[in-house]
């Protein structure tokens, strides 16, 4: 190959991978750029690979929750039954769990689960309802396909892992990784206080964003491709096949929370409301004709917040205002 | 002669369990060196849920009697104490945590140990948590994340001063 001919074709190369965002993984020595470092970018399946001193390692708890990108080790010092570990990204990741060595006896009854959500007091992150796969396609057991499929993915910035081990010594490693997510449905917020577009560009689905604090959201701008109809505004949001609805709820499961408002009609502008709830929910419901978007934001409610609501509330419900 | 003492041995113990689980793990870890402020290691109740976690808070015996040196304790000390308080008290309430409700009584379990126990055909589909302990172990995860991203930062610019 000519250097002309090699040259064009790095710059051809070199554009491709700008424009998918793979221009980081190129190694240029000597400013020369490597055969291997071409070919390398024909590869859809780059990992960001860090030099080992630049991985972040620690050893497990039996309860525990990890935010931060790393190696995680587990060793049963005695019998661990009942284990599970947390794992949560930004809104706009997924999280990828690979298992690097697992020491186990599968026979012996132990195991090692990944459930695609989180679930808690048997109510799941995204529901049923929420989530695009059926509830057993949610849980991947290493004892049936791990030597397989060693890495297993989420469908949304949260994951859980299961597990139990019996004998003293028994032991293992994951990987845990967050990918990008262009378009996030399904999100947990690692905090309580933010903001957020929920953004769903013509598909049919439904997808929640859940804040497990009371907050006060402010909602400030909603766009739903269908047409303002005035006939509508009696029947409220029932029939829309497009709109966005505020859930409070003291569990994960939202379909098992409590509606506290629903919008049906695009507008701008701030709208807020105090969901006094262990966890307040903003959900979109998609029709899948339209584009749909959703900007807000949430803070904190204060205790004395909370406790002004609960005087002025004569529900039993979580409290609202 | 011994295996046949050592098998009817385990066969009392099996008929005949202590009345008090806590009671019979209490002493084995009366023999365990105190702590420097006078106060006794708490049994392990919370190990016999595999709740790891909730020991490194801390495990003190909330009926062990205080020495005079705590009688006065830090602000910070005195809210973390309650804290670990309350979630040991709800812990034996089993209103927390109590992520074996759905395998039973644990303390059968410890004495089966020659047993092994088919893997279970259902999945364990749930952890009782509740969302304030959730929202700790969030934060904790959360401050470990910015602690390693600073560490991350710093790395990288002693790399590029160099």
């Amino acid at each position: 190959m000519s250097g002309t001919s090699r040259a064009q074709l790095c710059f051809l190369l070199l554009s491709v991978t700008a424009l998918r965002g793979h221009a980081r993984f190129l190694d240029i020595q000597d400013n020369d750029i490597s055969p291997e470092g071409l070919l390398s970018l024909l590869n859809s399946e780059l990992k960001r690979e860090l030099p080992e001193e630049f991985v972040y390692r620690r050893a497990l708890r039996c309860l525990d929750m990890v935010a931060v990108e790393g190696q995680f080790t587990f060793t049963a010092e005695r019998p661990q039954l009942n284990c599970a570990v947390f794992f949560i990204g930004e809104p706009s990741d997924i999280i990828s769990i690979e298992y690097d060595s697992v020491n186990i006896d599968c026979r012996g009854g132990d195991f090692i689960k990944v459930f695609d959500g989180w679930v808690m007091k048997g109510e799941k992150f995204p529901s049923t309802q929420d989530h695009p796969l059926p509830l057993y396609e949610r849980y991947s057991d290493y004892c049936e396909t791990g030597v397989t499929r060693p890495i297993v993915r989420s469908s949304q910035n949260v994951a859980m892992l299961f597990f139990r081990l019996h004998q003293s010594g028994s032991s293992f490693t994951v990987t845990f990784r967050k990918l990008i997510n262009p378009f996030p449905c399904n999100v947990v917020s690692q905090t309580p206080e933010g903001s957020f577009t929920m953004i769903i560009p013509q598909q049919h689905r439904n997808c929640s964003f859940s804040i497990i604090y009371p907050v006060e959201i402010q909602i400030g701008e909603l766009s739903l491709g269908q047409h303002n109809d005035l006939r509508r505004s009696i029947l409220g949001c029932a029939g829309s096949g497009d709109f966005v609805e505020l859930l409070g709820g003291n569990g994960m499961d939202t379909s098992k929370m409590y509606p506290m408002a629903d919008l049906c009609y695009s507008f701008n502008g701030p709208a807020q409301m105090k969901v006094g709830c262990d966890n307040t929910v903003v959900r979109m419901v998609s029709s899948g004709k339209f584009v749909n978007r959703v900007s807000f934001q949430y803070r904190l409610l204060g205790h004395q917040e909370l406790q002004q609501m609960k005087g002025n509330s004569v529900e039993d419900v979580c409290l609202r205002a | 002669m011994k295996l046949n003492f050592l098998v009817t041995t385990v066969a009392l113990l099996v008929a005949f369990p202590p009345p008090y689980e806590c009671r019979a793990i209490e002493s084995s870890s009366n023999q365990q060196a105190t702590d420097p402020d006078g106060e006794r290691q708490s049994p392990p109740v919370l190990a016999r849920l595999g709740e790891e976690y909730f020991i490194r808070l801390g495990n003190r015996n909330q009926n062990s009697p205080r020495s005079p040196a705590d009688s006065f304790p830090e602000t910070s000390q005195y809210s973390k104490r309650a804290l670990q308080l309350q979630l040991t008290q709800r812990l034996l309430e089993g209103k927390v945590g109590n992520i074996g409700r759905l395998d039973g009584n644990y303390a059968l379990r410890a004495l089966d140990s020659v047993e092994r126990e088919r893997r279970s055909e259902e999945p364990p589909i749930s952890l009782d948590l509740t969302f304030h302990l959730l929202r700790e172990v969030l934060e904790m995860a959360r401050a470990e994340q910015m602690a390693q991203q600073a560490h991350s930062n710093r790395k990288m610019m002693e790399i590029f001063g160099k």
